[in-house]
Parts: C-alpha cells; structure tokens; sequence
C-alpha cells in the first residue's frame, strides 16, 4: 500500500446527545494521496462538510482515526493542530468567509499574519498569492467591491499564501454562476497541476466533480462509492438511492434505536452504536 | 502575530462600531475624569497643608507651654485662630489670662526627654499684645504676634518684601485679616504703621508700638492666624510685658518651640512624656488634622464615585465586547480554522477592552487637566474664590497619579474585558463557520 497523505480508518461523527443522536458520519475509511484531486459528492446533509472538518482537522471525530503524513492525529495538542492547519492546509468557502470591510491584501495576509510572519514579508508573499489568481491590481480594494468570483479567487489567493499541501474546498462554485465556477474550478486544477497541491472539494455540482481524478459519494454518512477504490460499493448504491426517501425521512429513527437497516450488510461494525459515545465535543 | 500587530488590529476593531466604542470610552471617560480630578485635588491640598507643615517644621513640630498655660492658649487659638475670618474687637473691660512661664530647669528637662530633639528647642516669645489699631479707623482688635522663629523664613506672601529680622526699626508681617479691618488693601498697607498696644491692666498704662507693615501673609487654612514680627519689635515688646514681672520671671519664657522623632514616637506618645514633666504640647496634627481629615473625606467620597461610575463602565465594556464577539462570530472561526490559537484570540479580546480603558483614561485625563488648569487660573484671578491663597493650585497633576489611574483603569478593563475574550476563545471554529 502506497503512503497516502491523509487516511482515516472508521470515522464516525456523532453530533448532539442522547435523544438528539445524529450520526452524521458512520464510519468512512479512505487514503488520499499527494497530489490527488478529489471530489467529495453527495446529496445536502450527506456528511460531506463534516468529512472535511474531520480530514482539515478542524473538527475531532467521534470514533476512528485519522492520520496525516502517516502520523496519527487524534493526540495531538491544540498548537499542533493549530500549526499543521495554519501552514500545511488552505481552506476555500462557499460562502467565502472574507473580513468584507478590510481590503483584498489584508485578508490574503491573515494565515501569515497568524502565523507571525514579518509584515514586509507577509506583504510580499500575499503579493505574490494575488498575481497567481491575477487579481494583484485589486489588492487595496475593499474586498466587499468585489463580485463574486474575484472574491472566491481572494480566497484562493489566501489558501495558497502559505504554500499549503492540501486545499481544503467546501462548494467553492456554491454561490457562483456556471461561467464563474468554470473559472474558479481551472484555477484550482491549475494550482494542483503547477504546485502539485492536492485538492479535497466538497461539492454536488457533478461537472466539477466528474473534473477530479477521484470522486467519493457520501450518502447518509456512508461512503457507498469511491471512484478508484471499489467497485463494490456501488451495487449498494442502487439499493440505498432506492431507499432514499425514506431514509431521509428515518433518520432520526436512525439514530434513536441505533439501528440502521439496509447498511448492515456492508458495514457490520456499525450494526451496534456506543451508548456512551455522548462525550463529544 | 506580533503584540503591535494585536494592538494595531484591536484598534481597528474598536473603529469599526465607531459609535458603540465612542459611548462606551466615554463611561469610562466620566469615571477616570472623577479619579483623576480627586487625586489632583487631593494632590494640590495636600500639597497646600505640606508647604504649611513646612512652614512649622516639619512633622516633628512641637509647640510647647507649661500644663497651666494650655487653657489659656487654647482661649487665644479660639479668638485669634484661622477659623475666624475677622479680628475680634478688643474689650478693656475683659482681662485676658495670664501664661505661666517655662522655667530654665523645665527646658533642661524637656532637652533630656528621649525622641526630643534637643538642638530643635527654640524659645520661642510670644508676645503680649493688647490690641492693634491704625489711624485709619477708631476699631481696636485683638492680635497674635511672635517673632518669626529663626530658620523658618516660608512665611507666604501676598505683597511686601517681607521682614528684615535684623533691622534697627520696628516692622511686622501682617496676617491678612487685619488689613481690612484696619482700613487698608493689601497694596496701601505696605510701609504704612500700624500701632501695636500692650495695656497694663493695673497701672492703667498704654505701651504703643509704631510698626511698619512689610508684608501681608498669604492666608493659610491651616495658619494659627499669628503675624510676624523683626526681632527688634519682638524685643522690646518682649521687655514691656516682663517689665513689672517678678525678677526670677525675667529669664523665662511662656512657649517653646521644639521638633520630636516623629518616626519613632506617635505624638501622644511625646505629649504622655511632657505631661509627665507638667508641660502641654500641640502638634502640627493638632494644629491642621481637621483640616486635613475634611479634606480627606470629601475627596474619598468623591473617588468611590469615580470607581462606582468604573464599575459602570467596566459593564459597558463586557456588553460591548459581548456584541462584538457575537457579530464576529464567523470572522473568529475563519481566525481559528486558520489556525489562530484560542489563547491568541483570548489576547486579542482583552487587548481590545484594554484598548477602550486606555483611550477612555486618556480622553478623562485629558479633559480633567484642561479643566485643571483653567480652573486654577479662574480661582486666582481677581474675584475667584482663591484670589486670596496665591500658593494654593487646587489641582495638582502628578505624574505618579496620572499613570496609577491609567493603569488601574487599563486593569479593570481588562478584567471586564476576560469575559467576552474567554467566550470568544472559546468558540469552535467550526460552529463559528456555520454560524449566520
Ligand atoms: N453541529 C451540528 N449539530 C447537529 N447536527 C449537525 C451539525 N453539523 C451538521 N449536522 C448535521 O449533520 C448532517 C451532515 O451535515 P453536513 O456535513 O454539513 O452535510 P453536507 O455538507 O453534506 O450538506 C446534516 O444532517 C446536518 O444537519
Ligand atoms: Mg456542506
């Protein structure tokens, strides 16, 4: 088995306690290598977000791990974490996440300035991230003049400002237009091409994912397919996308009586929820 | 990130909801404006009633006469003292007491007492005095006077050159409630003569006493409402009021001046030992303590209100901060998710709070000083309730003050400001990035 950069073994990702239950992931393994390009897919309220939270290191799953350059990750201190986001990832938004009254400059400059960066160097850096998505002429301009593509290439110039491994992208086409999207999708594709960053993008717009070397379909918490692992899984996904309906409708059920029909067959270690799986967060 | 870069960017912050930060320096402008115009005031009077204690001798002063005297000492305080802003009219029919001398062996004993400072010991003669009057109005007024105690020449002046100890004439420094009384201003007064009587109250016999007036004393709160004279006229008063004393008494004196350890003993302490050897003692508490406690009250009173009004403030800054980490929300999960620590974002919570403080105490500082200083200028000038006290700035800005109350100020913000910073350190990126 190749080094892969990121993999996880039996994520699972609880939110809420007791009667408020909700499994949002239920156990997803995967190895992601360097310099691959991968799709996250699936419906709204699949669990993609939360995978990403759990590989950005953002967010601590429930049961599983994950390790990051073959090292584990769940012992980590804070400041570590920390660190490895701050210099090793990039995170690009749907909804951008921008300081909309500073100006374009500034908020390519945050991840340096976090990271104690001199200002003549975190100038010069954040400089150099705005002529890669070309937007260098803007760069005292209010970031809320922006339109919305020029605002997405900020946030790229930001994730890529620190020259990163991964990008970490959640529906980074989500608010924009096709024309738009198309743009910031070559954009990435060029970095990953260029910089060999590898990219991680949540989305359901299938044209960009079908543009990933690799496509993951997350449904229900589940992975039921994985374009280059498994072929297998994707018998089940007929079965599942048959029960969808109703799945949808049960999920609360699901996550109530611990008992999830239909998914046993696959994946039997989730046949038996831990009670004691309340002390999340 | 790098302390100037939190200060800076705290700053900012604080620019970016101008008015809301504006409303909330400005109450913490009312309570440090109220800190810190009581420390100046309290800095100024303290200052007044030091140069007095100065003018005395120190702390350690003494003023000392035998235990039968006392009585008699505090009548005079009582008639000539500061508390009464007018001369009281002489009555011929109302003989005033007699003083008991201090004898020579008394002052030895006095010289052996421990925590006396025996070299201090001045003899001091206080004058007998009928009355004083002017050939500018028909009024007799009763008077204190002494001559100026060697060494201690920080008698204040309004106008006049003041005493020339060694002059062959006879000259006073006025205490300044006579000058009216005696048909003057404190300008036409000087090198006028003033006559100063010694009435034999059983000869029936008139000693006057021609004295030019060589200055007017700057009223003092805490003056004992004595005038000053040259040792000349001090003398030859001195010999009029002995002259059908006893022979033995001719040598003696009424009332010694003298310094204690004021370090080592408390004052009762020293006044237990006098009285042990029949002598009474005023200290320079005595003499100024009311004074200074009065003060002292107001002013505390006047800085609880200070703080309360801080208090206040300090709420206007834990809500105001409050909003600002609500609104801020995402723009903290961005921060944490970029891998900002909590503990930075903590400091950048309570670098802002101590931010509002130091403008806040700036501003109240600032203003308080401006009214300061205007308002010392108003009260001196012509009319205003200090024209006659030119020595007394009402408020005294020092530097010591001036940063103990920014840095109490910055403290108790900062102390406000943990609150709000520790809700903000503790969101959780991903929740702050959900957040609408
Ligand atoms: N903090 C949370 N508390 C409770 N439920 C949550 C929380 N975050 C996400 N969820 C739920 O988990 C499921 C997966 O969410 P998410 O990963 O955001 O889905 P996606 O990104 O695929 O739309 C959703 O049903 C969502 O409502
Ligand atoms: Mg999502």
């Amino acid at each position: 088995m190749t080094k892969a950069l990121i993999s996880t073994h039996g994520l699972r990702k609880t939110y809420g306690k007791r009667n408020n239950k909700f499994d949002a992931l239920r156990g997803i393994t995967i190895d992601i290598n360097k310099g691959e390009t991968v799709a996250i897919v699936g419906k709204s309220g699949s669990g993609k977000s939360t995978l990403m939270h759990l590989l950005a290191l953002l967010d601590k799953p429930t049961k599983g791990e994950i390790t990051l350059d073959s090292q584990p990750t769940a012992k980590l201190k804070a400041r570590r974490l920390n660190a490895i986001r701050n210099k090793e990832f990039g995170f690009v938004f749907q909804s951008f996440f921008m300081n909309s009254n500073d100006t374009v400059l500034n908020n390519v400059i945050l991840p340096l300035k976090i990271a104690g960066v001199s200002s003549r160097e975190r100038r010069r850096r954040a400089i150099a991230a705005l002529k890669t998505v070309e937007l260098d002429d803007k760069r005292n301009n209010k970031a809320n003049n922006l339109s919305g593509g020029q605002k997405q290439r900020v946030c790229i110039a930001r994730a890529i400002v620190n020259d990163p491994k991964v990008i970490f992208a959640d529906e980074p086409t989500g608010n924009l237009d096709s024309a738009t999207g198309e743009k910031i999708i070559s954009l990435l594709f060029r970095l990953n091409r260029e910089k060999g960053i590898t990219l991680i993008i949540v989305t359901h717009d299938l044209e960009l994912a079908n543009k990933c070397e690799r496509q993951i379909n997350i449904k229900d918490g589940h992975i039921v397919s994985d374009s280059t692992t498994d072929t297998e899984l994707s018998d089940n996904v007929d079965d599942d996308t048959d029960n969808w309906e109703d799945e949808e409708a049960d999920t609360q059920k699901f996550a109530g009586d611990n008992n999830i029909d239909g998914m046993l067959d696959h994946q039997p270690h989730i046949t038996h929820i831990d009670i004691d799986k309340e002390e999340e967060e | 990130m790098k302390l100037l870069d939190i200060i800076h960017d705290a700053n900012l912050n604080l620019l970016r909801n101008k008015l809301r930060s504006f409303l909330t320096i400005l109450a913490i402008f009312i309570g440090s404006f109220s800190i810190i115009s009581t420390s100046a005031i309290q800095a100024g009077v303290n200052n007044f009633i030091d140069s007095q204690v100065e003018s005395y001798g120190g702390d350690g002063y003494l003023a000392i006469v035998s235990k039968d005297s006392f009585d008699a000492l505090e009548g005079l305080q009582g008639t000539i003292g500061s508390n009464s802003k007018e001369p009281i009219e002489y009555n011929p029919d109302k003989i005033q007491d007699g003083m008991t001398p201090i004898t020579k062996e008394k002052i030895e004993e006095l010289k052996k007492i421990d925590g006396i400072d025996a070299d201090s010991i001045v003899e001091q003669k206080t004058l007998s005095i009928s009355y004083v009057a002017s050939k500018k109005t028909d009024k007799k007024y009763l008077i204190g006077a002494e001559a100026l105690p060697p060494g201690n020449v920080k008698v204040d002046t309004v106008t006049g050159e003041g005493l020339n100890l060694k002059a062959d004439e006879y000259q006073i420094l006025l205490e300044s409630k006579y000058v009216d009384a005696l048909g003057y201003t404190n300008e036409n007064i000087i090198n006028e003569k003033i006559q100063l009587v010694v009435v034999d109250q059983f000869k029936k016999t008139e000693k006057k006493f021609d004295a030019k007036v060589v200055g007017v004393i700057a009223p003092g709160v805490v003056s004992m409402g004595y005038s000053y004279t040259n040792n000349k006229l001090a003398d030859d008063i001195y010999d009029e009021n002995i002259k059908y004393y006893p022979p033995e008494y001719k040598d003696m004196t009424v009332a010694v001046a003298a310094n204690y350890d004021s370090e080592k003993y408390s004052a009762q302490e020293i006044k237990d030992k006098l009285d042990d050897i029949g002598l009474s003692a005023m200290t320079i508490d005595d003499i100024i303590g009311t004074i200074k406690t009065f003060f002292d009250v107001i002013l505390t009173v006047f800085k609880i209100f200070g703080l309360i009004a801080l208090l206040a403030a300090a709420i206007g800054i834990i809500n105001t901060l409050f909003m600002s980490v609500q609104e801020r929300t995402r723009e903290i999960g961005l921060d944490k998710a970029l891998g900002m620590s909590s503990m930075r974002v903590f400091f950048n919570f309570s670098i802002e709070a101590i931010s509002l403080g130091f403008w806040g105490s700036v501003f109240g500082i600032t203003v308080s000083m401006l009214l300061g200083n205007l308002a010392n200028n108003i009260f001196h000038a012509e009319g205003g309730f200090l024209e006659s006290f030119p020595t007394f700035n009402l408020a005294t800005y020092t530097i010591k003050d001036i940063i103990a109350v920014t840095a109490l100020i910055m403290f108790i913000s900062f102390l406000a400001g943990t609150l709000p910073a520790r809700r903000a350190a503790s969101k959780n990126p991903i929740d702050a990035l959900r957040y609408e």
